[in-house]
């Protein structure tokens, strides 16, 4: 497929909906990211750099 | 930029190439061949230690107003050469290293070397133009050693963003002219050479540190975590739901804009078996916006940041995709954040900055192939299920792992085993050793920055049904991934400053 077919195509996509396993990777990566963040502060905050 | 054009920056992966049926000649990949040019660099460095610098004469440029003086060798030993001297063995030398390296890659020498030798003339004119004293100089004392009553301030390595300007007119008004460039027009050959040295660098500064480098360090989990579990999901739903792309065309887009540009975006379109040309697309625009992000961010930060060196170095890594442009931009910050300090009486030591963005695009880029593996899993077993259809395999996280990393990681623990157990005696030759191969990793910095600029044709941002796949982009990059970024880096490193020059 050329470059300019996938312009056109970009252009006229039809929308898929979001399936529920893409809604769950959404979800989980998401929480989980904030969760480890959030730990990752505790850490930081009990065990600062050290210079 | 044109698909054939974008190959060369697609080069670094065979796997990548593969996956985008891009220059897909069997050999070396650019990977492996920038681990052993890099690592070829450092042993002849250290040779310098017990014995005769053998690099010493590589060419560096110091801020000039009268330009017969701006070149010259590394080393004092190799002073008789001249500046012109030096500049020219560095060049042939540099020829000779990389045709081999081009031979490897299964590439014409004969073009390769012609080309190399016209990318090395432009790029490191524009450097030498970039440390004219009106340009480059910084501090009360450089005016006055100059007789300079104004300057641009840029710092010396004003010159990278010189080398980019340069490659940006040529890809914008001289596109015939790029196209005859693009087999020496390797970005992410020269910058993965320049992090293999840049590991030994690194680790000859945060010697006797420890503490303070394995925290920093360790904070750069918190770049892992926010890249691929944040940036990811949150730049995917915004592809889907907001904008209404494809999944083909969303997994690689959030991959290219959360984790690090093209290697990610190939990486995903090969995990979720898109046709070879949605990654290849989506990298043409991972790449000019890399290029925005590098002429604005590092003035950002040294205007706003200048007084968290450590978050300023953090941000960059986490905001500016590619490995090329994030790192490059690591070492304009650097400069410009050490200039400003100086102007203020606060001497940082050089190399935290640069250290910290490189430490975490490094950890970043480690994980690729794991996330890549994870997404092919997802899309094979939930997502295009075919029956007898190709299943995700663990061997693929090797195969997508950049290799390059594992020449910084042995560069860097050999750089710090020696720093760290040496004598006093010993470790004053290992420095300067060290930094003799620095020179080569700012010559290929300047490289990085030219090719860089050759690769990015702005006219691609207008042109016709691309503008959805560009808005994407801006929303995400400029509302988000940014404004993220420096929360996360300043909650991890505010307050943390590099090490003073004693």
């Amino acid at each position: 497929m050329s470059e300019q077919d996938l312009r056109s195509e970009l252009s006229n996509s039809v929308v898929e909906p979001l399936l529920p396993i893409e809604k769950k990777l959404i979800g989980w990566s998401l929480s989980l990211g904030i969760g480890l963040l959030v730990v990752l502060l505790i850490a930081n905050h009990f065990y600062p750099i050290k210079g | 930029m044109s698909n054939a054009a974008l190959a060369g920056e697609l080069g670094a992966d065979n796997s990548a190439e593969k996956t985008a049926g891009t220059c897909a000649a069997p050999g070396l990949s650019e990977d492996w061949l920038a681990v052993w040019i890099g690592l070829l660099v450092f042993v002849l460095a250290l040779v310098g230690v017990a014995g005769p610098n053998l690099l010493g004469w590589v060419v560096s440029t110091s801020v000039w107003t009268d330009v017969s003086g701006a070149l010259g060798p590394a080393a004092k030993n190799y002073a008789g050469l001249g500046g012109i001297g030096a500049l020219l063995v560095t060049y042939v030398a540099l020829l000779v290293v990389l045709s081999v390296g081009a031979a490897a890659l299964k590439i014409d020498v004969r073009r390769f070397a012609l080309r190399f030798t016209v990318v090395f003339a432009i790029a490191y004119a524009s450097w030498v133009v970039g440390s004219y004293a009106h340009f480059a100089a910084v501090t009360p004392s450089d005016f006055k050693k100059f007789g300079i009553d104004w300057s641009l301030r840029l710092t010396n390595e004003g010159g990278f963003i010189f080398a980019l300007v340069a490659g940006l007119i040529i890809s914008n008004f001289f596109p015939r002219f790029a196209e005859w460039l693009k087999e020496a027009i390797r970005p992410e050959l020269y910058i993965k050479i320049a992090i293999v040295i840049l590991g030994a660098f690194i680790a000859v500064t945060v010697a006797g540190k420890l503490s303070l480098a394995s925290s920093v360090l360790l904070r750069g989990i918190a770049a892992i975590i926010e890249a691929y579990l944040i940036y990811w999901s949150v730049v995917y739903f915004v592809a889907r739901k907001w904008f209404g792309f494809s999944r083909e065309w969303a997994a690689p887009l959030a991959s290219g804009i959360s984790i690090c540009g093209v290697a990610a975006a190939i990486a995903t379109g090969g995990a979720i078996r898109s046709r070879p040309s949605v990654p290849v697309l989506v990298s043409s625009l991972v790449v000019v916006f890399a290029v925005v992000e590098v002429l604005i961010l590092p003035f950002v930060a040294q205007t706003y940041l200048s007084h968290e060196p450590l978050v300023a170095a953090a941000w960059i890594g986490l905001a500016v995709k590619t490995d090329g442009a994030a790192v490059a931009a690591g070492g304009i910050t650097e400069a410009l954040i050490l200039a400003k300090a100086a102007a203020e009486g606060v001497q940082y030591e050089p190399g935290w900055i640069l250290g910290t963005t490189a430490a975490i695009k490094v950890f970043i880029d480690v994980f690729i192939g794991v996330w890549a593996f994870i997404l092919a899993y997802i899309w094979t077993n939930h997502i295009n299920v075919q029956k007898g259809g190709e299943k995700a395999r663990v061997g693929e996280i090797w195969q997508r792992f950049p290799k390059f990393i594992l020449g910084f990681v042995l560069t860097f623990l050999v750089g710090f085993y020696l720093a760290s157990t040496a004598t006093p005696d010993t470790l004053a030759r290992i420095t300067p050793a060290i930094g003799t191969a620095n020179a080569f990793r700012v010559i290929f910095f300047i490289l990085t920055f030219f090719s860089i600029g050759v690769l990015s044709n702005f006219r691609s941002l207008w042109r016709e049904g691309l503008g959805k796949l560009v808005a994407v982009y801006v929303v995400s990059l400029f509302g988000f991934v940014v404004w993220v970024g420096l929360l996360v880096s300043w909650i991890f490193f505010s307050g943390v400053k590099p090490p003073l020059v004693n």
